[in-house]
């Protein structure tokens, strides 16, 4: 007997979501393993994760806190895998958002009325983040330069340029009052997003939504959207059909970087209120290439995948202090985000293939063609 | 040898896909050093029963014979053990390896160091023995695809192949490769081994095989000596009805130029080759056929004239508009279609839909309006005859005669006067074929000038008014239709001097 691999003839939707869900839920059984091992009950672990993310008023406002920046940077991701573009720079576009929003809140908005300030402030994050990948994506269209390998490197410029402008220099963004820990200069009230009372969740949620159904307009509705699907599935059809390769790419990543942009200024203006680096260096970047591969790339997806894995970064915040938690570690929560792709890669195999056993000799796994079915798995 | 059992056997071999019966109790013999024709139009199941006979699939019910013994194959290295080797329509190359590393590649006799001098050696030898002449150093990938489908038979040689199954190998190949490849095929018969030659093309089966198994919609219908068949029997049996492929030409006197190409040279991109002084004009009411091997400039002339590349001098004009290096657009402004050669990947966006596709070259509002693409996907399916799903099956699901279709319904739907149509029925069966050059015919009555660039000269001498030749860019013979002599376009598709007038 032997169990073998067959493909399957076409993917069903239905297989899509279910492989999903059940990628989830391998993940909360590796990560019992761990649990186990480290001598905690997972059950108990879970229920208070569960607890702590969406069962109270504070915990749920506080989730949809951290998925306000995975929204927007799951968008930026899912934006380019459209196009089979990969654009692992959301991190340093977030960064150099931010660093925009904050010099336009500082140097223009003091004294404006608090709508003007905020769509400044909105702005000058998405011209920040699109100015940040519009290099990669002038190589990537014209040299065809790897997206991939420029977009990353530049996270650490970002990154490194932030700190400097914080911690290694007087620079306009630092609080020269400030002189034991080097800080950011708070932004003038006028440049504050709104939130709901006492909470953390702010204006940026309504424009993380909006995006959301705009990028969803875009692709399935509009003629630049089924522009971008051209060229996106078959270059050659883009120039036969007279659509213009180049350009697609570079619109295609600007709106990925601005879209970056934005979640680094929605931190700025609606929860840091000041650059501060060490708050926005927590890969929401990376986690929105997670939150993309998850949701397939779709709009609506992004939305929910990303407030559950912004519930597990909360939950795995609120474990270490919470007295049920049992001082289990916060790396808890990012192991099982990381276990969740894993599975979600994995299970990608199950959508093209099924598993068959069967008696006899043993057989090859026959493949029709050469893309691998985890290479497959970040595709749209 | 009266009473040697076949070399390979099908009995009542049946294989069902979901949705599909692609093999209904098939029954196929082939003896020892015979070449055994299956012809059948695309979907009849001939790929199908061939990968069971080699091992890829199992059947559901039946079951197969090698040498009068029971074959019980798990996978293709099973069936090659037993001598049953088979070279798909898809090569199974290592670009970057070697030829004689691509050979090795998957043989589990290979010790664990590989000896790539070795084998070297044997390539050599075995191409000489077969007339497959291929460098056994040469880079896969620096290989033109008719020296590829030779590594893949040599491959099959090497590991030991007495059964060598051939799904469409002709597709990819020039006439005179073609050619070689049956003095191939009678070499290994000569030495006693078999060949399964899958073609839908009559007169290929007629020329090579000595017997032939006709399958229609997962049935064997007619087996018969290849000696005492003719083309129309074999139609007959293939498609389940008459089938006229007989000469097309208007009648009528040709109108006015409708696209007009002056003295065009245009550098070669990529792999193309670059165009040499092109002129020529198509009236109204008129094919022009454009013969020549596939790789003369076809590919250049096409695009430069259908406005997706820029000519380094020369003129373009489409029903008195110039549209020189304008882009595709403009082209089409002008009254222009084009229906590539590469239908899907060029012609079609292979992952979107056909009422997607529809659109590919027409005007798109900034809103795309689904449900006005839904009803016109549905109109095109109606008329054009295609089979699929729905309007929103993804083109790539689609078979190469209603990928075509698909494409020709687009390009011919805003009543285009220019067509420029490039191996309209490439790898389609009889039935998509006719369909085909009927609705072109129809186009030139209906007063469209149409060019029509082919590798196929069968094809091009029953459609065109007027012949050209193309070699290596330039045009270098021309005839009218009825004057046309295969020798001499033949010749002049060689580059021969004395084909030229």
């Amino acid at each position: 007997m032997r169990i073998h691999l067959e493909r399957r003839l076409e993917a069903r939707r239905g297989h899509r979501a279910l492989v999903t869900v059940l990628s989830v839920v391998a993940a909360l059984l590796l990560g019992a393993v761990f649990l186990v091992l480290t001598g905690r009950s997972p059950i108990a672990v879970y229920t208070e994760m569960f607890r702590a993310a969406f069962l109270s008023f504070f915990g749920i406002t506080d989730s949809l806190a951290v998925a306000i920046p995975l929204i927007l940077t799951g968008l930026a991701a899912a934006v380019a895998f459209r196009m089979q573009l990969y654009n692992i720079g959301a991190e340093g576009q977030l960064y150099v958002g931010a660093i925009f929003a904050s010099w336009a809140a500082l140097a223009l908005t003091p004294g404006m009325p608090n709508p003007v300030a905020i769509i400044i402030v909105f702005v000058f994050g998405a011209l920040g983040g699109g100015l940040w990948i519009l290099a990669p994506a002038i190589a990537r269209a014209w040299l065809g330069t790897s997206e991939i390998i420029t977009t990353l490197l530049l996270n650490f410029v970002a990154l490194y340029l932030m700190r400097y402008l914080i911690y290694g220099s007087a620079s306009f963004w630092r609080d020269p009052t400030s002189t034991n820990f080097p800080q950011g200069k708070p932004i003038p009230e006028e440049a504050f997003l709104p939130v709901i009372t006492s909470t953390r969740v702010h204006l940026g949620l309504a424009v993380a939504l909006l995006a959301a159904v705009l990028l969803w307009v875009l692709f399935s509705r509009t003629r630049f959207g089924y522009d971008v699907r051209v060229v996106g599935d078959s270059p050659g059809a883009a120039r036969y059909a007279g659509i213009s390769v180049p350009r697609t790419v570079i619109i295609i990543m600007l709106i990925s970087g601005a879209l970056a942009g934005l979640a680094g200024a929605g931190e700025v203006a609606g929860i840091a209120h000041t650059l501060d680096p060490n708050g926005l260096a927590v890969n929401f970047g990376y986690t929105g290439i997670i939150v993309a591969a998850l949701a397939r790339s779709n709009p609506f997806g992004v939305v929910a995948v990303a407030i559950l894995l912004g519930g597990l970064q909360n939950a795995g915040t609120a474990l270490q202090s919470i007295p049920g938690g049992g001082g289990v570690p916060v790396e808890v929560s990012y192991m099982l985000q990381g276990a969740i792709l894993l599975c979600a890669l994995a299970g990608e195999l199950f959508i093209r293939y099924r598993l068959r056993v069967r008696r006899g000799l043993p057989d090859e796994l026959v493949e029709d063609d050469n893309r691998s079915a985890v290479a497959e798995g970040t595709k749209p | 040898m009266p009473d040697m059992p076949p070399a390979v056997e099908a009995r009542s071999v049946s294989k069902a896909f979901p949705g599909v019966i692609a093999n209904a109790g098939v029954d196929l013999s082939v003896a020892r050093g015979e070449v055994h024709a299956i012809l059948g139009e695309n979907g009849a199941g001939k790929s199908t029963l061939a990968s069971i006979l080699a091992g890829l699939y199992r059947p559901d019910e039946g079951e197969v014979r090698v040498n009068g013994e029971p074959a019980n194959f798990g996978s293709p290295r099973d069936a090659l053990a037993r001598g049953v080797g088979m070279v798909y329509q898809h090569f199974r190359l290592v670009e970057r390896f070697s030829v004689a590393e691509n050979v090795l590649l998957g043989d589990p006799r290979q010790p664990i160091l590989l000896s790539t001098r070795r084998a070297e050696k044997t390539v050599t030898e075995l191409g000489e023995r077969y007339g497959l002449p291929v460098d056994p150093r040469a880079r896969i990938g620096d290989l033109s695809v008719g020296e590829q489908q030779r590594v893949e038979i040599v491959k099959m040689l090497y590991r030991g192949a007495d059964v060598l199954i051939l799904d469409e190998p002709t597709a990819v190949l020039t006439p005179q490769e073609s050619e070689n490849l049956f003095e191939t095929v009678n070499a290994m018969t000569a030495e006693g081994k078999s060949v399964i030659f899958i073609s839908h093309k009559l007169s290929e089966v007629l020329a090579v095989s000595h017997h032939v198994t006709v399958m229609r919609d997962a049935h064997v219908v007619a087996r018969a000596e290849t000696a005492s068949s003719n083309r129309r029997s074999l139609a007959r049996a293939m498609v389940g009805r008459d089938v006229d492929l007989s000469v097309q030409r208007a009648g009528e006197a040709p109108g006015e130029p409708l696209l007009e190409l002056e003295a065009l040279n245009a550098a070669g991109e990529g792999d193309t080759v670059p165009l040499r002084d092109v002129s020529l004009t198509v009236r109204a009411g008129e094919v022009v056929g454009v013969a020549g091997v596939s790789g003369n400039g076809q590919r250049s002339l096409a695009e430069v004239a259908a406005g997706m590349r820029t000519p380094s001098s020369g003129r373009v004009v489409v029903r008195g508009v110039e549209t020189t290096g304008k882009g595709p657009r403009a082209a089409r402004r002008a009254g222009l279609a084009y229906v590539p050669e590469d239908r899907l990947g060029t012609g079609l966006a292979p992952s979107l839909s056909i009422s997607e596709n529809l659109l590919l070259t027409h005007p798109r509002p900034f809103f795309l309006k689904r449900k006005e693409m839904d009803s016109t996907a549905r109109e095109a399916i109606e008329q054009f005859e295609i089979r699929a799903p729905g309007p929103d099956a993804a083109t790539r699901g689609l078979s190469g005669g209603n990928a075509q279709k698909a494409l020709l319904a687009r390009e011919l739907s805003d009543g285009p006067e220019v067509i420029i149509v490039a191996s309209p029925t490439r790898g389609l069966d009889v039935g998509a074929t006719q369909a085909v050059r009927e609705i072109l015919d129809k186009r030139r009555r209906a007063g469209c000038a149409i060019l029509l660039i082919s590798e196929d000269l069968d094809e091009v001498r029953s459609l065109s008014d007027r012949i050209l030749v193309l070699y290596e860019g330039r045009i270098v013979h021309e005839t009218s239709g009825e004057d046309a002599n295969v020798e001499d376009l033949g010749l002049a598709m060689a580059g021969s001097e004395t084909g030229g007038n």
